[in-house]
């Protein structure tokens, strides 16, 4: 580690101490559950797989470990120590199972995801039928989160140590077999599995298997066959066993097997069978039951719908399928341009109001373009700012798009060092918009969009996808390197100041293509390859016939344009190779015709010579035509003529039928131009990528629904809002005193005076207070075990400290409000929550509650205050686009730009620290309300200093938060850099990939450090399955690059990508055979923490839309509306398509669904909430004598009927689509119509 | 006989090779002479057309009507059947055209002309696995016919989708298969038990409400009536416990036991279901005449079977088949639309109208003289959630060969008074899943029938599988017991009897579909079950 990481680490490290030592005191003083600061810091894997386990010695273990041995080894190492007691204190044998797999996956994923303590419920001893101990892993939903490899080496670890304590294996009866396979195809039905083992696969691992699996029911659906069996608890399929099984050994028996072999006290020789496929005679005696289970052949129409719903779950896993791309990247043969196959994967499940952007490599649509820029990389796209005006604001920074390749879904970012879109106006203007303002001005006059622009995917993006190269399109840094190769001095050019090789003047193009014999400059390289090379010849003649005119200037000088005639083949022809141009239609003067500005290049390329003439007719010579046009070179009475020098005959078969296999012959222009053009030219822009809307952006505060201030309960006594004011008056009957509510509660109990309370400190004598356990049966008191079970010795059942009490809401509020010194009108209301749902039901202060409703901050169910912000990557930043200045930057320890110059302008770019993160303006404001209830409760209830005494946003810079991911239990410790007026969190790739986010779409939340520190108690979480994920159980001090989700290792972090990746994508090389530096290669270097250059610079990390479309649009509808509005101007969206699909996605799924939903629906109580499974006879609700009513109603079955009817028409869907809404229509009539009363005419009322 | 009319001149038209319009029909029955007419209007058919429309019959009675020479001259000279292959007709003897049409003309004359003589002994011995024989002129007599339809709903769908009309439904059916038990136990209202003292003797009568298996292997079901619910407990030891494996919610049930000390809860000592006698005595025709009952023909479908429908009509017009006088057809004429996802690119007929023309014209292959009955499955275009009302206008015009009886699903047929419940069967694969399998499985389909024989209700499960639409009475309840209980669906055939009503379970004309193949079921398609409707006897033909 340089000495620079070094320092910036123990500044975070001491700023961390600090504040803690603050927090530490504060707690010490306060009414929370415990003393002491609840998140413990961990600085490396080992402290976090330790604190998140929370079994002693294991760090310091796993810290011995990991020098010398992989992960997966060091997790047998371990299991070996806790079989031997060497590790955890654990008296039982499944004690010592269960430690050693919990140990084992904390391991494998790092002790950041929350599968060890959230997927694993428990591992017992049951006994086989012939009187021997097994061991039962009972696994939950939650190990998902683990992955394959983790899951299954779970397995293998749990047998391990079975075999080290001396237990037998698991012996399988044969229906418990027959079950397993039944249960996972149903579970694979019902909520999809990434890999689905047949029948007779899950049977074999089932028969093999040395321990039992088992987990707990995680649907509701229930098996048919090999019910109520014994030694399984349930009858529905059990989620964490099915993953274990299907995604876990079947899929990466491999794996396994690769430390099996290492092991002697075990043996898995079926693996290799299982390897093979070879399990067919083993599972033949079992083949009988398996037709038994299903339905009537055809009418799968429920079940179908319902995988109908799982689709895009089962598309997001969808890793082994192979892609249905009609792929040619193996079929290299020489005939063809190279291309990438279509992939239609990404339109599916279409929905309203998310647009279609580009269908599958449709012309007209992104084209692909490689580098990577500086808030770009990890699952990210870039796109023109100005794209994201033009397609009507729907893309904005960190909206997501599914996407045709290299991934399945990526985050926007915005980048200006590209291609902008083409667009045509309603003035017949044809114009390649590069400025976002631009974009905005001329929006309203866009008829169509003909081109979007290019699209940034950078290298690591196919490294991580592991996805042939794509063709490259040719852009001005690999045209750079080809004249480079073709023998120009470069240095010279790039150091001439009139010369702009990004976007050189057209005639200085021609001239270097001439003299090195270089292909042209792409800027002047139109998209020949989407011309058919029958139209390439008639535009050739169109251009000969045309005549060139000189026009004045704006400065005065003269310039000439080519003037064509207006006719619709020549239209389309430059549309189609989307070059700026000026169409005016009509019979006018100026009418009828067609202007081009930069036409020398299009005439050369089209095999055009320019002769100058002059006003008696002589031409100059050939030669005259490649000099310069300047005013000098002319006289105003020379006029210019085209000549086409070459004719249809002329063409090579070759070039004639030039194009791709799956196109007809002759539909690529590009080798014709090659043949007439006095240059070479490249493919301009071979791939195109098909995309669509994802979800929107994300940046908001995160409340619980309705939101809560303080976690107090307070039962119904306030209403649906949860007012503790209002429960603080509330009386059953006139006769019982207002504010005294039943709740349930957790007993306390004074260890000095022995008072009786539910508060954490004892309001007699301000001693902490302790859980006071009992037996429910005999009331006996009880004290926790070792593990923290309490268990009654006489009655054998579990103790509790749960007591139903009543309590003086009114009391409680207005001595909080007392002791923090607040009066009722501080805050609008104060919202509590109905019940505890944590296993002790510990409440929180009200005083705490007081305070949040202050400054209208929420607490989320572990007591932290969240914010939510899609994630982002970024590597480098300027000070001005973070709204800071130089000087921040400096006292961050900034010292130097990129280029290793001092520091000294807000415009240098500056690489961003692992652990600095940017904070949308919304973040920060609420950040701001969030210090300001912190700096409050030290005074006002800790009674101590105010910690931040922040007075605007500025402030903020420097100070830490946690950032934390869902599914996970580990924060990790970030520092605020800056604000983004994008709806986004920027941070670090590292950063996220320490929370194991990438940036596709993903978001999670930031909490102020402080708050962390002062108000999560793990005594709030809710005591049920998947209760201790997204809470901060730890939380990880710095980032350790080796010990992050490896898909940030594959980002690549050079400033330019080699001249032989550009031809190795033509040749759609495998990305691993192409040399970039990408992050991996850094890792366990000095430089690991730095040295992330970018390919392309970008103005401003927040450009474009702050917000997409689709959140600023009110109803659905009118983003349906403007969704198909917007795939009618984009020449590379099919209409129709788009209207089919949302029909087929979106209104028929959710019509059928509501259909088939009202006709077996749930009633429910409108009064007390009371579910019924079906109607009472009675009517009214059995609970309370209320009101019962339906939960699906007409209203909510029928809402896109009549919009999908007219969408179906106005975009002419097809036959097959209409008919179906048509039947259904029918239906609905048939249901919600009375055949008596519809045909009411005057006469029934005569 | 309203009917009888109508049926001979159809008959008679199709034997000239014309399909009618029904109100075509209707004109000529009532005219003067429907004989001299109907000759009339067949000699001024246009030469292209095939179906007589009301216009055409208008036309010949604007005209004025010929008298009729003689009948004999005009029927002995029948025009080429287009839609058969005449090629196939037999030049037998025994089978001279002008024979057997004379002796129709003269029934025509005498509708009280006497039982056929080879009449009898013919349906019991049938070969399976029979080609179909030579072809003869079919020789039936439509005046000895009836059949009356019992319980169609189409055009009677008044429910609007309201709780109330949920909670109607409910109680329609706990009032109406309740009533068929309130004799066998002493009943009280479940709150009239709420208030009776420990240890008293109680019997309810009640809808299931729940099921669930206590904690030491008893049972608890829950019963309710109009008044509330009540617990009772049936003990793992009982005789009858096995019983409830065979319970599905909100069926009616009869429950009599003794209540607990503390009276909340009763232990069941006896349980009742609706039930079908088992005195039950079927009525059966008073002469030899079949049925065929077929369904799920899913015409559309790449994997319908044409040559085996081919088989089974041409069939129809063998001496082996003459007395075949009905079609029951139990749903799924046609594959459908939007079944299931990405049904297009299975079907071979994708618009959902052209599927039902073909089909016509497959239910045009059938002799003219057939009575159809045809309810709608799920597959067809019609509300999935049952009762489902018979097609819509659109729909019947289009099938209109031979002018089918078009009823709603559910439908009681009585035919020469053998009643026959028609019902698509969509229930079946929620009991066959629910139920034990020696109950209920799908190679053993009628077992499962038996079961909602018991029930005397077509789906009794709400909230499951199958889809309730809420109409002001349970149409779904078997308030009669049938003679016959016709299901389809689930592309199975089987058939047995249940305290003497025969259950059959049709198979289906569509071959193995991917996806029964994925699934590895193997349907038993192409195979008409023929009924014997005077000993309800059934031979099964197989056509493919």
């Amino acid at each position: 580690m340089r000495t620079e990481d070094e320092r910036y680490f123990e500044q975070l490290e001491s700023q961390l101490e600090a504040a803690f030592e603050v927090a530490e005191e504060a707690k010490e003083r306060g009414g929370d559950p415990e003393p002491d600061v609840e998140i413990p810091t961990a600085r490396d894997m080992a402290d976090r797989v330790e604190n998140i386990l929370g079994i002693d010695g294991v760090a310091e273990r796993v810290r011995e470990l990991e020098g010398e041995m992989s992960r997966e080894e060091a997790a047998l190492e371990l299991a070996e120590d806790f079989a031997e007691g060497r590790v955890g204190d654990y008296e039982t044998k499944a004690g010592k199972v269960e430690g050693a797999v919990r140990t084992a996956v904390a391991l494998l994923t790092e002790g950041v995801v929350a599968a060890p303590i959230e997927g694993i419920d428990r591992v017992e001893i049951l006994t086989n039928d012939d009187g021997t101990e097994f061991v039962n892993v009972y696994y939950a939903g939650p190990i998902r989160s683990a992955g394959g490899t983790a899951q299954a080496l779970s397995v293998l670890v749990a047998d391990y140590t079975r075999a080290l304590v001396g237990i037998e294996q698991y012996d399988a009866r044969q229906e418990e077999i027959e079950r397993y396979a039944e249960e996972i195809a149903l579970y694979d039905k019902e909520t999809g599995l990434q890999y689905c083992p047949k029948d007779k696969e899950a049977k074999f691992i089932a028969k093999h298997l040395p321990i039992m699996l088992d987990g707990e029911a995680t649907g509701d659906e229930e098996v048919s066959g090999f019910r109520d069996l014994e030694r399984v608890d349930t009858n529905s399929a059990r989620g964490g066993m099915c993953l274990v099984l299907g995604e876990g050994i079947a899929l990466k028996a491999p794996k396994i097997q690769r430390y099996t072999r290492n092991l002697d006290e075990i043996d898995w020789p079926w693996l290799q069978d299982l390897i093979d496929g070879n399990y067919a005679a083993d599972a033949e005696d079992d083949e009988d039951a398996d037709n038994a289970d299903t339905e009537d052949g055809n009418d799968e129409g429920d079940s179908d719908e319902e995988s109908e719903t799982d689709a895009e779950g089962a598309a997001e896993t969808d890793e082994v399928d192979p892609d249905d791309e009609t792929s040619d990247e193996d079929s290299d043969d020489d005939e063809g341009p190279p291309r990438v196959g279509k992939s239609e994967k990404f339109l599916r499940d279409l929905i309203a109001g998310r647009p279609v952007f580009s269908h599958p490599c449709a012309a007209g649509g992104f084209r692909l373009r490689y580098g990577r820029a500086r808030n770009h990389g990890f699952a990210t796209a870039g796109v023109h700012p100005a794209a994201m005006h033009l397609v009507d604001d729907f893309l904005a920074t960190g909206t997501q798009i599914k996407t045709e390749r290299p991934g399945k879904a990526a985050g926007v970012v915005p980048v200006d060092s590209i291609e902008g879109p083409t667009v045509k106006l309603a003035n017949g203007d044809v114009r390649q918009v590069d400025d976002p303002a631009e974009a905005k001005e001329i929006r309203n006059g866009v008829e169509a969009i003909l081109d979007l622009g290019e699209y940034l995917v950078n290298y690591g993006e196919f490294v991580e996808n592991n996805h042939p190269l794509a063709p490259a399109s040719y852009t001005p840094e690999w045209w750079i390197q080809d004249i480079e190769a073709a023998g120009a001095d470069i240095q010279a050019l790039q150091d001439d100041p009139r010369i702009d090789l990004e976007h050189p003047d057209p005639d200085e193009a021609i001239e270097w293509a001439l003299e090195y014999n270089a292909p042209l400059h792409p800027m002047y390289t139109y998209l020949w390859h989407d011309l058919t090379v029958e139209a390439f010849c008639a535009l050739a003649d169109a251009v000969a016939a045309g005549r060139v005119e000189r026009r004045l200037d704006e400065t005065g000088g003269g310039v000439d344009i080519l003037v064509l005639e207006y006719t619709e083949a020549t239209r389309e022809a430059l549309e189609t190779i989307v070059i700026e141009h000026r169409q005016r239609e009509g019979s006018g003067e100026d009418d009828g015709r067609i202007e081009i500005d930069d036409w020398r290049p299009l005439a050369r390329s089209l095999g055009c010579e320019i002769r100058r003439t002059a006003t008696d007719g002589s031409s100059h010579s050939p030669g005259a035509n490649v000099s310069p046009d300047g005013p000098d070179a002319s006289t105003p009475s020379a006029t210019i003529e085209l000549e086409r020098t070459w004719s249809d005959d002329d063409l090579s078969e070759c070039a004639r039928t030039w194009g791709h296999e799956d196109q007809p012959d002759g539909s690529n222009a590009v080798e014709a131009v090659n043949e007439v053009a006095p240059f070479d030219i490249r493919e301009r822009s071979p791939t195109r990528i098909g995309n669509r809307m994802g979800r929107p952006e994300k940046s908001e505060r995160r409340d619980l629904s309705p939101p809560v201030h303080t976690l107090f309960p307070i039962s119904e006594a306030g209403g649906a809002q949860r007012n503790v004011a209002d429960a603080a008056k509330h009386a059953e009957t006139m006769s019982d005193t207002p504010g005294i509510v039943e709740i349930q509660i957790g007993r306390q109990q004074c260890p000095s005076c022995g008072t009786e309370t539910f508060k954490n400190r004892c309001p007699d004598c301000e001693t902490r207070t302790e859980p006071d356990y009992r037996c429910p049966d005999c009331e006996q008191s009880l004290d926790p075990d070792d593990s923290g079970r309490v268990e009654c010795g006489r009655c054998e059942i579990e103790g509790t400290c749960v007591e139903t009490r009543e309590v003086d809401i009114n009391d409680e509020f207005r001595s909080a409000l007392e002791s923090v010194g607040e009066r009722e009108n501080a805050f609008e209301i104060l919202k509590g929550v109905k019940g505890l749902t944590s296993s002790n039901k510990v409440p929180e202060p009200i005083e705490k509650g007081v305070l949040r409703a202050k400054h209208d901050v929420s607490a989320f169910k572990d007591g932290t205050v969240r914010y939510d912000m899609t994630d982002l990557p970024v590597t480098s930043v300027r000070a001005n686009e973070l709204d800071i200045d130089v000087g921040q930057l400096q006292a961050l320890g900034y010292e130097e730009d990129i280029h290793g110059e001092p520091l000294v302008h807000e415009d240098q770019l500056v690489e961003l620290n692992v652990q600095d993160i940017v904070l949308s303006d919304g973040a920060a404001e609420h950040m701001m309300q969030t210090a300001d209830f912190i700096d409050d409760l030290l005074e006002q209830y800790y009674g101590l200093e105010p910690f931040y005494e922040l007075e605007d946003r500025q402030d903020l810079v420097g100070e830490l938060v946690f950032g934390m991911a869902p599914h996970t239990s580990a924060a990790t410790v970030g520092r605020v850099i800056g604000f983004t007026s994008a709806a986004v969190g920027y941070a670090h790739p590292y950063f996220h990939a320490a929370k194991r986010r990438n940036c596709d779409g993903d978001e999670d939340c930031v909490m102020l450090l402080m708050d962390g520190l002062l108000n999560f108690s793990r005594s709030f979480l809710p005591d049920k399955r998947g209760g201790r994920m997204d809470a901060p159980l730890v939380m990880s001090s710095r980032i350790d690059p080796s010990e992050i989700d490896d898909e940030a290792h594959n980002m690549d972090i050079v400033s330019q990508y080699p001249r032989e990746f550009y031809l190795a994508t033509l040749e759609q090389a495998d990305p691993e055979d192409v040399d970039i530096q990408i992050g991996e290669d850094t890792l366990g270097t000095d430089g690991e923490y730095t040295g992330f250059e970018h390919t392309h610079d970008v103005t401003d990390i927040a450009m474009g839309p702050d917000l997409s479309a689709y959140k600023t649009l009110g109803s659905m509808m009118d983003k349906m509306n403007a969704q198909l509005e917007l795939s009618r101007k984009l020449a590379a969206v099919d209409e129709t398509d788009v209207a089919e699909r949302v029909i087929e996605y979106h209104f028929l799924p959710d019509l059928i669904g509501n259909l088939r939903a009202f006709s077996r629906q749930e009633t429910r109580c409108l009064d007390c909430g009371e579910k019924f499974r079906r109607m009472p006879l009675t009517g009214d609700c059995r609970e309370c004598g209320g009101r019962v009513n339906l939960t699906v109603h007409q209203g909510s079955v029928n809402k896109y009927m009549q919009t999908a009817i007219e969408v179906a028409e106005e975009y002419d869907c097809r036959d097959y689509t209409k008919q179906r809404l048509e039947v259904l229509e029918k239906s609905l009539e048939s249901i919600f119509e009375n055949d008596k009363n519809k045909q009411s005419g005057i006469e029934d009322f005569m | 006989m309203p009917l009888e009319g109508p049926a001979r001149i159809v008959s008679e038209l199709t034997s000239r090779g014309y399909n009618a319009e029904r109100e075509a029909v209707t004109h000529i029955a009532a005219a003067d002479h429907p004989a001299a007419v109907l000759e009339q209007v067949v000699e001024e058919m246009p030469d292209d057309a095939l179906v007589v429309r009301t216009d055409h019959v208008e036309a010949v009675l604007a005209a004025g009507v010929r008298q009729p020479t003689s009948a004999q001259d005009s029927a002995s000279d029948p025009e080429p059947d287009p839609d058969f292959d005449t090629d196939s007709v037999p030049d037998t003897p025994g089978a001279d055209p002008s024979v057997s049409t004379g002796e129709r003309s003269a029934d025509q004359h005498d509708p009280t002309g006497s039982v056929p003589a080879e009449t009898g002994g013919s349906g019991s011995a049938a070969d399976t696995d029979s080609k179909p024989s030579a072809r003869v002129e079919r020789d039936t007599d439509p005046s000895l016919r009836s059949l009356e339809i019992d319980g169609d709903m189409t055009g009677d769908s008044t429910g609007t989708g309201e709780y109330d009309d949920f909670v109607a439904v409910f109680r329609d059916r706990l009032e109406r298969l309740g009533g068929k038990l309130r004799g066998r136990v002493n009943h009280r209202p479940a709150t009239a038990i709420q208030s009776m003292p420990g240890g008293s003797e109680a019997g309810m009568v009640g809808l299931v409400n729940d099921i669930r298996s206590t904690a030491s292997g008893h049972w608890l079901i829950e019963l309710e009536d109009a008044t509330g619910t009540f617990p009772w407990l049936v003990m793992k030891d009982r005789e009858f416990a096995d019983m409830v494996d065979q319970l599905l919610c909100d069926e009616v049930l009869a429950m009599e036991g003794t209540l607990s000390d503390d009276a909340g809860i009763a232990f069941v000592d006896s349980m009742y279901f609706p039930d079908v006698p088992r005195t039950h005595e079927p009525s059966t025709a008073d002469r030899h005449v079949q049925a065929a009952l077929i369904s799920d023909v899913h015409v559309g479908s790449q994997e319908f079977m044409a040559d085996a429908w081919d088989a089974f009509a041409d069939w129809l017009y063998t001496e082996q088949a003459q007395h075949v006088e009905y079609l029951l057809i139990a749903g799924d004429m046609v594959e459908g639309v939007g079944v299931y996802p990405n049904q297009d690119e299975e079907l071979d007929v994708v618009d959902i109208y052209e599927q039902y023309e073909v089909f016509n014209d497959r239910l045009k292959q059938v002799p003219g003289d057939l009575d159809i009955v045809m309810i709608p499955g799920n597959h067809d275009a019609v509300r999935l959630a049952e009762p489902q009302p018979g097609f819509d206008d659109r729909l019947r015009d289009i099938m209109s060969a031979h002018d089918p009886q078009i009823v709603s699903n559910p439908s009681t047929v009585t035919v020469e008074g053998v009643s026959i419940l028609m019902y698509h069967g969509v229930s079946l694969d929620e009991v066959i899943a629910e139920l034990p399998e020696e109950k209920a499985s799908y190679d053993e389909p009628h077992k499962a029938m038996y079961q909602l024989l018991k029930k005397r209700h077509v789906a009794p499960q709400f909230g499951g599988h199958t889809r309730l639409a809420p109409e002001e009475e349970d149409f779904l309840v078997m308030d009669e017991v049938p003679d016959i209980f016709h299901t389809g669906h689930v592309h199975k055939l089987g058939f047995g009897k249940y305290h003497n009503v025969l259950a059959i379970n049709s198979g289906c004309w569509q071959a193995q579909t991917d996806f029964q193949k994925s699934v590895n079921i193997n349907p038993d398609s192409g195979f008409a079950p023929i009924v014997d409707l005077d000993t309800l006897d059934v031979t099964v033909q197989k056509f493919s």
